[in-house]
């Protein structure tokens, strides 16, 4: 408790307003989100509404939940507050009495919803209800007309509708949090009696963790990118020792667990999530493997970057991360070496480095307790990531058989097509304003709401562009938000995705937006860089465009002539 | 042995240093135990000494005194 006080003082590159409303006890769980917060970075400020109050702090629009205007809103609630008596008298109502009594109570969860939709730009995190595993019906429970476990059902997929009909309502699988830890042990009745805990104070961390899922996508801090060992890894043996008949894979009950942890892998990489491959190995023999044994489930498509030689680990990992483009921080490393592990653990402290034990068994639910790869959203972008990877693994190598950059470039036969925000892209604007680093001006994190509310605000114009070229669609890229006053605009926003960095998309994008500006009589456009910890790549776009300082602002003349690159189309939609 | 346990845990639970804490201690004179943070040392007291109160232990007690009577009752010594 102490602790997070103490660690306040850090510096903090992120900051998120947390309230929590709960209808049960939940001391413990605010002082556990800040210290969990503080040591991703992120500078914490909560509102936690008194005991029970979430019907008042939720239904009156001038309450201190509402001004203190929070980011994300956690909604826990608990069946035995919501139903009340009926929760033990079940029986003694009539199944129409029942149905009536639940439909009621989903009016009520929807009333205040509607009341958060109307006065609130927060996400909310509802969490649904727990089924008990007992019920007084005993056997015959799921005989029964509209039973017990069927009323509380019956308000959860309200509930899991509810969350499909607004973008800013996730709703959090408690009954996913119960059957992973059990009601036996979360639920306990002299913590219940004594103070209406009804999670129980050990399981507080464990229930914290689950919320941490929500805070780390809206920060920018999930991970993107797992890079692999193969030998006992990927699969039980070592290549250059047991051969490509040797090793286990499929069969044996290690062979199994090598087999699942692949299977588990694929699942995320289909998801979105990198794979790439950092293993001490002959390059020929362990490609054979990846290639052509029969039980291998991951295969080269599947590799964004695959570094198999004699190099050091931490130099490979350095190459990868440059390859494909993307922050340490957004690293989970998996390698079953010791040695390995310590190393990366204090060459890159940012990445995540599993530790990983010698038994296979334990590698899948290792990877199932990560809660890092989460999105608030999957776009098509997410979708597509494994093949637009390998898509640029055949763009370095055309870059590779290719000496002159122009010549590249013409090659590439590149189209950017500009397009206006709408619905439709307002995630995707989102997401790359809040995971952006690298080629990003200033650097200013937007959540939907923000973007939808500027979308639709005449003072803003806000596009982003998609980038083609003849390997394929590299999908929504580029993001900017401009500020339109009558003589200036001002550039609030500019950001490229680092995968299509150097390719002269940045300059296209830039100079759609001063003809856009030139053509409505204005004579100035106003900039800003605002240096980060990694945004260098962005540090000299404006002045190397034309732009000229001027205090803390870069400014161009728009009586000066608009470049536009040579090689590649532009399409306004 | 006991009382020395006891003692380092109550200490770490309400962040207070082991010299500050004698039988006559408790909710009184120890500003950080409050309701919640005496939850907290029930919780750490029962899985250092794997055993679980009941609720009238837990609610009975007003000073350590009266924690080390109940764990004297639990044969913790």
């Amino acid at each position: 408790m102490t602790l997070s006080k103490q660690i306040d003082d850090l510096k903090f590159d992120k900051k998120l307003k947390v309230a929590i409303l709960s209808s049960f006890t939940l001391n413990g769980l605010d002082e556990t989100i800040h210290v969990k917060c503080s040591q991703l970075g992120i500078k914490y400020q909560s509102f936690v509404a008194g005991y029970n109050q979430y019907n008042q702090e939720l239904l009156e629009p001038s309450s201190d939940y509402y001004k203190f205007s929070p980011d994300i809103t956690f909604l826990i609630l608990d069946i035995r507050n919501l139903l009340g008596e009926n929760f033990y008298n079940f029986n003694n109502i009539s199944v129409e009495d029942r149905k009536s009594l639940t439909h009621e109570k989903i009016k009520e969860l929807k009333n205040i919803i509607k009341n958060f939709e109307n006065n609130s730009n927060s996400k909310l995190v509802i969490t649904n209800f727990n089924i008990p595993y007992y019920s007084s019906n005993g056997i015959l429970e799921l005989k029964s007309e509209f039973g017990f476990h069927e009323m509380i059902e019956e308000i959860n997929n309200s509930l899991r509708n509810i969350s499909k009909t607004y973008n800013s309502i996730y709703i959090y699988n408690f009954t996913r949090f119960i059957s992973k830890f059990g009601e036996k042990n979360i639920f306990d009745y002299r913590q219940f009696y004594l103070g209406d805990i009804q999670i129980s104070l050990n399981f507080i961390p464990s229930f914290a963790d689950e919320l941490m899922s929500y805070v780390k996508p809206m920060c920018g801090l999930n991970k993107k990118c797992i890079i692999l060992d193969l030998d006992n890894t990927l699969w039980g043996g070592i290549i250059g020792e047991d051969g490509f008949d040797g090793i286990e894979l499929g069969h044996t009950p290690n062979g199994k667990a090598f087999v699942e942890f692949q299977k588990e892998l694929l699942s995320l990489w289909e998801q979105g999530v990198i794979l790439a491959i950092n293993s001490k190995n002959n390059f020929d023999e362990a490609m054979k493997v990846i290639k052509e044994h029969p039980n291998m489930i991951l295969r080269e498509k599947n590799f964004a970057s695959i570094q198999i030689n004699w190099n050091d680990k931490a130099e490979n990992l350095k190459h990868i991360v440059n390859e494909i483009n993307i922050g340490l921080n957004s690293i989970v490393f998996c390698d079953d070496d010791k040695l390995n592990q310590e190393r990366i653990k204090q060459e890159f402290p940012e990445v995540l480095t599993l530790e990983l034990p010698d038994d296979p068994s334990q590698f899948v639910p290792i990877l199932k307790d990560l809660n890092d790869f989460n999105v608030l959203q999957r776009t098509t972008e997410d979708k597509k990531r494994g093949e637009m990877y390998s898509q640029q693994r055949e763009r370095n190598s055309l870059e590779r058989s290719i000496s002159n950059l122009d010549d590249f470039l013409q090659e590439l036969n590149i189209t950017v097509i500009i397009k206006k925000s709408n619905e439709f892209l307002i995630p995707r604007i989102s997401q790359l304003t809040l995971k952006t680093n690298q080629f990003n001006l200033t650097t200013r994190r937007y959540q939907e709401e923000e973007i939808r509310t500027r979308s639709n605000d005449t003072n803003f114009s806000i596009g982003c562009a998609q980038v083609l070229d003849k390997f394929g669609d590299n999908g929504i890229t580029g993001v900017y938000i401009v500020k339109k006053d009558e003589n200036v605009w001002f550039i609030d926003t500019f950001l490229l995705s680092c995968r299509i960095m150097g390719r002269g998309v940045e300059n296209a994008i830039l100079s759609q937006i001063l003809k856009d500006a030139k053509t409505n009589g204005v004579k100035q456009i106003k900039a800003e860089f605002i240096p980060t910890q990694k945004n260098k790549p962005a540090e000299t776009f404006l002045s190397d465009y034309g732009f000229m300082k001027q205090d803390e602002f870069w400014v161009y003349n728009l009586d000066n002539n608009i470049k536009t690159p040579k090689h590649l189309k532009v399409e306004v939609e | 042995m006991m009382e020395d346990d006891v003692n380092a845990i109550i200490a770490k639970v309400f962040s207070i240093s082991e010299s500050q804490i004698n039988d006559q201690s408790g909710p009184e004179n120890i500003e950080s135990w409050d309701s919640f943070n005496g939850l907290i040392l029930v919780d750490e007291l029962e899985n250092h000494f794997k055993i679980k109160f009941s609720i009238s232990e837990i609610t009975d007690v007003k000073t350590v005194a009266d924690i080390k009577r109940h764990l004297k009752n639990h044969n913790i010594s």
